[in-house]
């Protein structure tokens, strides 16, 4: 336990030294981290792939922008708005959950899709609510008890500690019993009903948490950036989460948290190249595939694994 | 009123055997791999520039019939062998480990393809030299341009010409065993590298012609035009029942049809309350409420998950 | 294994960022891989000629300017993650940033915590909302934009009825609204306001419904290549109304785009008088053309306005060059530039924005005022 308590303080202690620019994209690792491992219950736990995970993350972040925003003038504080927007995405992902999920493999995948691309497409459109293809701007920034966070540091605490919880969370579910339903339903859906698991209330549970997740982010990410509007939340978003996921390693945490840290800092590095910058940044992409198609870090060595191994050594 | 709707009719028609020529592409290789392969809509895009090259390098279309048609065929065996290299190179050495990573590994490949065409191709949109003969003709009141018809008849004849490959020849024979089980395929002693290779040049290639079509028709190319398109296309190809190549036929022309009359009609249905804005999302829209009546899309069989390639799907 | 990984990034990005140079640094941020990538590229060009030119004749109080492009994909999280790479490197003087509103807003915010001089290109009323005094635009904002045409469609044509289509982005619906109240404003009708999705390429159900309203002009709010299309197809359709357009289908390749009948009569709004107008601007189509082997993007000539302004401003900063001191250098500017006369209110937005309408006669742009 002790390695994995330290490197939560590790990142917070590193991100002392770092310079903003640094900062910032260790902010925007540790929010992808944490979209990821949320994402992760249903693709790497459940077996279900979900191509519109943004649009639980838009929901929270609209739910933000406009609660708490020159919109209509509200301004109400960050914890309960992120209970709103939490509430809101669990709700989307039960009323999206329940008429889908008896659909198999990928006809799944491709309604999620829809529904992501029906949840921007509504952003873009009702003006009156959501300002449109303009945006909401100037949106409050978040307030903590008093604290107020302003500098790309402030929101690296807010961020180690909901992907400290998220981690903690999801680990916990995966040891659960509901988790073990999950492996089954994953493993082979029909034997799992055989074993009397109710297995779409279980996806349901599993895409409801994942959702809750996605919009915790979507508020953390609006008052972040203090801007919202719909070209954030495009199926290209959808597919960087689920790549996350994937490249990291497919229900291991550790996995996605490393995934985040490849895929956000990646592009970064690439800008020296402009013009050629997303033709290298698709090469590396097929090359870390190829080299590693399980992902980064296997199923198997999860947190799970390293308490064993700590406590054997 | 009539001749309004029978103008409708006829621009979906085209629109939608465009989607259908598109569709064809993803609906094989899902059928046989269980892959959504996202670099098809990029093949789609590098077919409409490629062509143009061609064409070019044989005095240009304006020229001579010939040299459409010939650029066509040049392009069809150029983006086919791409396809081709796309699977050797970025999905085979990826079988039999995960299905998602060779979904991600396509999207890689998408991302490159498409830069690839935006660095060879330029970033300008490219007024595109029409593939199709010009004119025009009455029926009813509705006009019909000559360019709908050719893209009707290209596509039907690709259409039946695929659908005769599949059905009559013994490597369509392979295709289906393929697509049905790779392990029992083998068993029987078919190689199921020779099949795969043939979807991935038959698929990408009926897409560059779609690209051709699509960009004569509306008369510009841009390097990002793929990707929405190629959203659509595998739209509809669910839409039909992945794997089915009439279900992709059918599924194209009946998101033609969804697109072109939603956005013509519900603006005034609606009283405005829904405009042109929303045309995107109708085909979604529909897709949604027919899988929940027909998982298997309108024409698949609901397979259950044990005759798949590869039963664990992560 | 994380911490690890993230120390040794970290530490490869801390070294990227702070590459020492005792050159004068100028950064932009725009689109250069997506679909505007054209827009972002011709810009950032305009950009580049300026400061070579500045360059030769011996670069600002003896030092050499070094010019450094960033993609920010149209994106506003990657346009944050830019502005603060921009601000952590102090030899960076000033930017001209960004190049869509939606990531100029939050961007802006960035630039200003850091005190950098920003010059930007995008046209929206709300950019210059927030108040930064260190955020200037040199161009006419969508208001101008979108007044000019309605006004010309009632006072010089007459026009009673107008329909008005836009692509739902920021910019396209945010000109479009514009010309909707000046023109209601001035007694005209609108029969109506529709949104098409940005990507489309078949208007035919929208022109339908166009066409039975019969109205005297049509605006359409959109960037290229869908405005090259809808007139292209509204013609098609028989539908004869004079059609307006604003600033980035002033390009050759909206009236290829349309075809050059379809496009004759077009009106298109644009900030910038005629490359053939002047003969500086010729001057500058030409050198453009000699440097990058292609005609000069829609908005080349403003990429090489707002990099004068960023020059100029760093001339008259005075002995020390620094941000603090470009930023009222800046707002003190006062020249007449290849495209107007530049010279900015408090709020940095242009004294009189400079706005020209063109119309499309024989295949070619003619200045309509």
């Amino acid at each position: 336990m002790i390695p994995m308590a330290l490197m939560p303080i590790a990142v917070i202690v590193f991100g002392q030294f770092l310079p903003a620019y640094p900062l910032r994209i260790l902010d925007l690792v540790l929010l992808y981290a944490m979209l990821g491992l949320g994402l992760n219950i249903v693709v790497g736990y459940a077996g279900l792939l979900d191509l519109g995970y943004v649009a639980f993350y838009a929901i929270g972040a609209y739910t933000y922008a406009l609660l708490a925003s020159p919109q209509f003038d509200l301004h109400l504080p960050f914890l309960l708005v992120l209970l709103i927007g939490a509430g809101l995405a669990a709700l989307a992902g039960v009323l999206l959950g329940i008429p889908v999920l008896r659909l198999r493999g990928d006809y799944l995948a491709i309604v999620t899709l829809g529904f992501g691309e029906i949840i921007r497409v509504l952003m873009n459109n009702l003006d009156g609510l959501t300002n449109g293809p303009q945006g909401i701007a100037r949106i409050d920034e978040a307030v903590i008890f008093g604290w107020h966070l302003s500098t790309p540091l402030d929101y690296l605490y807010l961020l180690v500690v909901l992907v400290v919880l998220t981690f903690l969370f999801v680990w916990r579910l995966q040891e659960s019993s509901l988790g073990i339903a999950l492996a089954a339903v994953r493993e082979d859906q029909d034997a799992a009903r055989g074993c009397g698991i109710d297995t779409t209330g279980v996806k349901l549970v599993a895409f409801a948490t994942s959702a809750t997740i996605g919009g915790i982010g979507g508020v953390v990410f609006a008052s972040m950036q203090q801007f919202v509007s719909p070209e954030s939340f495009t199926f290209w978003e959808s597919l960087s989460i689920v790549l996350v996921v994937v490249v990291g390693g497919l229900g291991n945490p550790f996995g996605v948290i490393l995934g985040a840290a490849l895929l956000v800092v990646m592009p970064e590095l690439l800008r020296a190249y402009a013009d050629y910058r997303q033709l290298l940044y698709g090469i590396a992409l097929v090359l870390i595939i190829l080299a590693r198609p399980m992902g980064l870090i296997r199923r198997e060595y999860g947190p799970s694994w390293l308490v064993r191994r700590m406590t054997r050594a | 009123m009539a001749t309004l709707l029978l103008q409708q009719a006829i621009n979906a028609l085209t629109v939608g055997a465009i989607y259908a020529l598109i569709a064809l592409g993803y609906t094989m290789v899902y059928g046989v791999l269980r892959l959504i392969n996202f670099a098809h809509s990029e093949m789609f895009t590098a077919g409409a520039f490629v062509a143009v090259f061609a064409a070019s390098l044989l005095g240009g279309v304006a020229g001579h019939p010939g040299v459409a048609l010939a650029a066509g065929f040049a392009t069809f065996l150029a983006i086919g062998f791409l396809g081709v290299a796309v699977e050797t190179v970025a999905y085979r050495p990826l079988r039999g480990t995960s299905r998602l990573a060779p979904m991600l590994s396509a999207l890689g490949m998408a991302v490159v393809i498409q830069n690839v065409v935006m660095l060879v191709g330029g970033r300008r949109p490219l007024i595109y030299p029409s593939f199709l003969p010009r004119g025009v003709f009455q029926i009813a009141g509705a006009v019909v341009t000559y360019k709908q018809i050719t893209i009707l008849a290209v596509a039907l004849v690709l259409m039946v010409g695929l659908e005769l490959l599949v059905s009559r020849t013994s490597l369509g024979v392979k295709i289906r065993a393929v697509a049905e089980s790779a392990e029992t395929a083998s068993l029987v002693g078919i190689n199921p590298n020779l099949p795969i290779a043939l979807i991935f040049f038959v698929g990408p290639g009926l897409g560059a012609v779609a690209g051709i079509l699509y960009a004569s028709y509306y008369g510009v190319a841009t390097f990002s035009m793929g990707f929405i398109i190629g959203m659509k296309a595998f739209t509809a190809a669910i839409l039909g029942g992945i794997g089915s190549i009439p279900g992709a036929v059918l599924g194209g022309l009946l998101l033609g049809f969804i697109e072109t009359f939603a956005t013509a009609w519900m603006p005034a249905l609606t009283h405005g309350l829904i405009g042109t804005e929303y045309r995107d999302i109708f085909a979604f829209s529909v897709l949604v409420i027919i899988l929940l009546f027909r998982p298997a899309g309108l024409l698949g069989e609901h397979v259950s998950e044990e005759t798949m390639v590869y039963k664990r799907d992560f | 294994m994380r911490t690890v990984t993230l120390i040794s990034t970290a530490a490869l990005l801390v070294g990227l960022s702070s590459a020492a140079r005792a050159d004068i640094v100028i950064g932009s941020a725009g689109p250069l891989t997506n679909s505007e990538s054209l827009f972002g590229t011709t810009w950032m060009n305009g950009m580049e000629l300026a400061i070579r030119q500045a360059n030769d004749a011996g670069g600002v109080g003896g030092q050499k300017l070094v010019f450094q492009r960033e993609d920010d994909g149209g994106d506003p999280k990657q346009g944050t993650l830019v502005a603060q790479k921009q601000c952590d490197n102090t030899s960076m003087l000033a930017v001209i940033a960004n190049f869509n509103s939606g990531v100029t807003i939050p961007s802006s915010d960035v630039y200003h915590r850091c005190g950098m001089p920003q010059v930007t290109n995008s046209s929206n009323p709300k950019v210059t909302k927030a108040g930064y005094p260190n955020l200037f635009r040199p161009i006419a904002n969508d208001l101008s934009q979108g007044a000019a045409p309605a006004e010309y469609a009632l006072k010089t044509l007459g026009a009673k009825k107008a329909a008005i289509v836009h692509d739902k982005q920021a910019f396209g619906q945010g000109v479009a609204e514009v010309f909707q109240d000046v023109f209601k404003k001035g007694g005209g009708t609108v029969t109506s306001f529709s949104g098409v999705a940005q990507t489309d390429v078949d208007f035919s159900a929208l022109l339908t419904t166009i066409k039975n309203e019969n109205p005297d002009v049509i605006y359409f709010g959109g960037i290229m290549p869908a405005i090259g299309l809808f007139v292209k197809q509204a013609r098609e359709f028989g539908i004869t109304a004079k059609v307006f357009g604003a600033d980035s289908a002033f390009t050759p390749d909206f009236i290829q785009g349309a075809g050059p009948e379809n496009a004759e009569g077009a009106i298109v709004s644009f900030q910038a008088p005629p490359y053939d107008s002047s003969p500086q601007l010729q001057e500058f189509a030409k050198t453009y053309k000699a440097a990058f082997k292609e005609d000069p993007g829609p908005y080349s000539a403003y990429g090489y306005m707002e990099a004068q302004v960023v020059i100029n401003g760093m001339k008259a900063a005075g002995a020390s060059i620094t941000r603090a001191t470009i930023v009222p250098a800046i707002a003190k500017s006062d020249f007449d530039s290849i495209v107007g006369h530049v010279s900015f209110q408090p709020n940095g937005e242009l004294t009189k924005p400079f706005i020209f309408l063109y119309t499309v006669k024989n295949g070619k742009f003619e200045l309509l005022k």
